[in-house]
């Protein structure tokens, strides 16, 4: 979904051309053309309302929704699978449906946006070519590591990694136990019977 | 969704706009991929509403459980005479098998923190904030752990890529901090390699003198926490080994038997072991292999199951997956029971269910852990918090110039060269006794043999085959019989060579040569000649005639053992008279050989019989 949000990002930074396409849920008029002299004024006017609202993408009265249905059985497997608690009632059952529907819909409209080309951006991160090769594990990136290994055998020779201690005080040097619920000696405890 | 949706999804956007067809078709293909190959767990990973969690049992506890097993259903005659016939139902149908092993790599940090790596150190204590998954903290690639996964994808022949990314793979259980798993599902950075097979790796004979077997890919990803049960809802969990890298290796389904299957399993782990890349096998959890089953009928090339072919083998039946697989034995006879189960219930008219099953070592079927309804969606996804893995060729370039020399290739060259001329049995235990120590002093022995007896060309020819007896056999029973491991200073490469060679120059019997080694190895501090000269043990070999004297003598006091030889032609007899003969002379006058030779003629045998 990170995807998709972040191709909205970009898109919306360009709302005229997402209000050209998409009229009838504009806002009433404004691709007139206007004299220079009005131009100034027109502009605080258009900038004193929002011209577009998030809400043209979910269902509303005008515009039901005719995203699938979700079944119950469906729902309670993405529960589970998310580690979230079973509706309690029949009533936060029908809002959790309703709530997906809006929200499937809503994938819907996103889904119709052009994105030929564009490679699906995973992360906000330098990816020039310049960064790959700063990136780039050479035999330089390795050669620490890779003196810590020796060779050993007299005829047969082979590689050997060095296990003597590690310094790795920086990562390991706190009080790991210290936020447990639960523990004992050293472990931490879980129970997973159902109570 | 991650895949690049075709511009036919806008031409059908009015119709199917709720999942593009485009992502259907590929949730369908990689759900396929997925439910073939990707690992699930080793444990079956439930949710907190399902079944309960296997554990990895000792492995001497799986052999006590299935000794007791064996025990209870009445002696191991009834389970000996089923393995000899050969199954008729394996005409019509053929088994199928793809397998996925983890292996632990060496290296001194963790995957994705600079926490050192363990396996038996006080529980907790190599523990950094991410790998307990605290809120806030990032993952840091520690890029030295590409140094053994490198080495293993290029033994294994595997293509390297250049660019490889980690996805995030989501599932509940207390053994695992995050929530998900850091794995490469979408970009491996190793793919398509092989792994070939022989005869004398103990493949089925179906598969004939060599198979090759493909790999799909190998992929780095995290390991999960230590888990010991406290029955009967307690788990104690140790976050030592969480993040520790591993590597799943996952072949394509070119295994048609089950012991290929454990050979493929074996061989793959002797490569890693040879390598430095993994430094528990097997037995020690350090590997663990899940195997994906299926049949089909021999003649019926179309498949009964919807997954009908997997990245270009096709006509595939249902596949179900076995987990907990953690020795060789288990690998080849859970096989073989899932394998007769879904033949059985296919004649039966049933189809098989996808599902995951279990195996216990002992037990005589698999059992179901998680059904299709049980089936996780681990919700792939880039993991938005790691940068992509660049490869340089430099890299892969000199790793694969300072790979060491690969079992096979050491095996090979042991049987094929003049100078060593081993059996391929043979060859195979040298190469893989001891980490390479039993073959390094194999070796040592061989050059100083060589060196001693360069005037005896006759001799040349016999060197290292009788070493090689020496090594693996005499001075192996020693260690064995006392019970201690391997080292090359109880008896030097020097000490042993004298023997040797003095054998080979008939100045010492056989029985002298075993009597030295013994003394030697047992700590006694002369020099091989001294010993020889102060035991006089020198071969002072008898005349004839005092050597048919003797076997008169020994003739004439077993008149019965004559009897047999003679008239019932019991052969085997003559050893027993030749070790009387050696018995009763004195130490190093008499030479098994010619005390054959000559009771073979005074008892009117032939020679070669």
């Amino acid at each position: 979904m990170a995807t998709r949000r972040c191709l909205i990002c970009v898109r919306a930074a360009r709302p005229t051309l997402l209000l050209q396409s998409n009229t009838r849920r504009s806002m009433p008029g404004n691709s007139k053309r206007h004299n220079s002299s009005e131009a100034l004024a027109d502009w605080e006017q258009q900038l004193a309302k929002p011209s577009w609202s998030v809400q043209s993408l979910l269902p509303s009265d005008t515009q039901p929704t005719d995203a699938p249905k979700i079944s119950s059985k469906q729902l309670h497997h993405l529960l589970r699978l998310s580690a979230l608690p079973l509706p309690a009632s029949a009533e936060e059952e029908t809002k959790m449906l309703d709530t997906l529907s809006s929200q499937l819909h809503f994938v819907r409209e996103i889904q119709e946006v052009d994105t030929q080309g564009v490679q699906p951006l995973r992360a906000i991160r330098d990816e020039t070519s310049a960064a790959g090769k700063e990136q780039e594990i050479t035999m330089e990136t390795l050669k620490d590591a890779l003196a810590q290994e020796d060779i050993i055998g007299k005829h047969h020779k082979r590689i050997r990694r060095r296990t003597d201690k590690i310094d790795a005080k920086d990562a390991e040097d706190w009080d790991v136990l210290g936020y447990a619920e639960r523990k004992s000696g050293k472990y931490f405890v879980v129970d997973s019977g159902k109570s | 969704m991650f895949s690049r949706p075709s511009s036919s999804l806008y031409r059908g956007a009015a119709q199917g706009r709720y999942v593009c067809q485009a992502c259907l078709r590929d949730v369908r293909v990689r759900r396929q991929l997925v439910a073939n190959a990707q690992c699930l767990q080793l444990r079956s990973r439930s949710l907190q509403t399902t079944t309960t969690a296997e554990e990895v049992t000792p492995y001497r506890k799986q052999l006590k459980d299935e000794a007791k097993k064996k025990k209870l259903e009445g002696g191991p005659k009834a389970s000996k005479k089923k393995s000899k016939t050969k199954d008729p139902r394996l005409e019509k149908w053929e088994l199928t098998v793809g397998i996925e092993i983890h292996a632990e790599l060496n290296t001194a940090r963790k995957l994705f923190s600079s926490a050192a790596t363990s396996s038996s150190d006080a529980p907790n204590t190599h523990v950094a904030v991410f790998d307990v998954a605290f809120p806030g903290t990032q993952p840091h690639f520690q890029r030295e752990t590409l140094i053994p996964a490198l080495r293993a994808a290029i033994a294994l022949n595997c293509i390297i890529q250049p660019k490889s990314s980690f996805d995030r793979k989501h599932y509940f259980y207390q053994d695992q901090p995050a929530g998900y798993q850091i794995t490469q599902y979408y970009e491996p950075f190793a793919k398509d390699g092989h792994i070939t097979l022989f005869d004398h790796d103990g493949i089925a004979p179906e598969d004939g003198k060599s198979i090759t077997i493909g790999i799909k890919q190998i992929q780095m990803e995290q390991d999960t926490a230590k888990t010991i049960q406290r029955p009967p809802s307690t788990h104690l969990l140790d976050f030592n080994r969480v993040s520790h890298p591993l590597i799943e290796v996952i072949t394509l389904p070119h295994i048609h038997h089950p012991s290929t299957a454990a050979a493929c399993v074996r061989k793959i782990q002797a490569i890693l072991k040879t390598i430095d890349a993994v430094t528990a096998g097997m037995e020690l959890g350090g590997l663990r292999a899940d195997v994906n089953v299926s049949v089909r009928e021999r003649h019926n090339t179309t498949g009964t199951g919807p997954d009908n072919s997997y990245y270009g083998v096709t006509g595939l039946g249902q596949r179900t997956e076995i987990k907990n697989l953690s020795s060789f034995k288990a690998v080849e006879d859970a096989i073989i029971a899932e394998r007769d189960r879904q033949i059985d219930v296919l004649e039966a008219g049933g189809i098989i269910e996808g599902e995951t099953r279990g195996w216990t070592l002992g037990s005589k079927e698999t059992r179901k852990l998680r059904g299709k309804e049980g089936e996780i969606d681990y919700r792939y996804m880039p993991d938005p918090d790691l940068g992509p893995v660049i490869v340089g060729d430099d890299v892969v370039q000199a790793l694969r110039d300072t790979l060491p020399e690969l079992p096979d290739d050491i095996a090979s060259k042991l049987v094929s060269s003049v100078k060593y001329g081993l059996t391929m049995k043979d060859a195979k235990t040298m190469v893989a006794l001891d980490d390479g120590e039993r073959l390094d002093y194999y070796l040592d022995v061989v050059q100083l043999l060589h060196k001693d007896l360069e005037n005896d060309t006759a001799l040349q020819g016999s060197i290292g085959r009788v070493a090689g007896n020496w090594v693996l056999h005499e001075l192996g029973g020693l260690f064995t019989t006392s019970e201690e491991g391997w080292t090359d200073t109880k008896v030097m490469s020097q000490n042993l060579t004298s023997i040797i060679s003095q054998l080979l120059r008939r100045q010492i019997t056989g029985r002298t040569a075993k009597l030295l080694i013994a003394t030697i190895f047992h700590g006694d501090q002369r020099t091989v000649n001294q010993i020889i000269e102060e035991e006089n043990m020198t071969l002072r070999p008898m005349s004839r005639e005092d050597y048919l004297a003797t076997a008169k003598a020994l003739l004439s006091e077993n008149p019965d053992v004559v009897q047999a030889i003679k008239e019932k032609g019991q052969h085997g007899k003559i050893m027993f008279l030749v070790g009387q003969m050696v018995r009763r002379s004195e130490e190093g006058t008499v030479e098994a050989k010619t005390a054959e030779s000559i009771l073979k003629e005074l008892l009117e045998i032939p020679r070669d019989e």
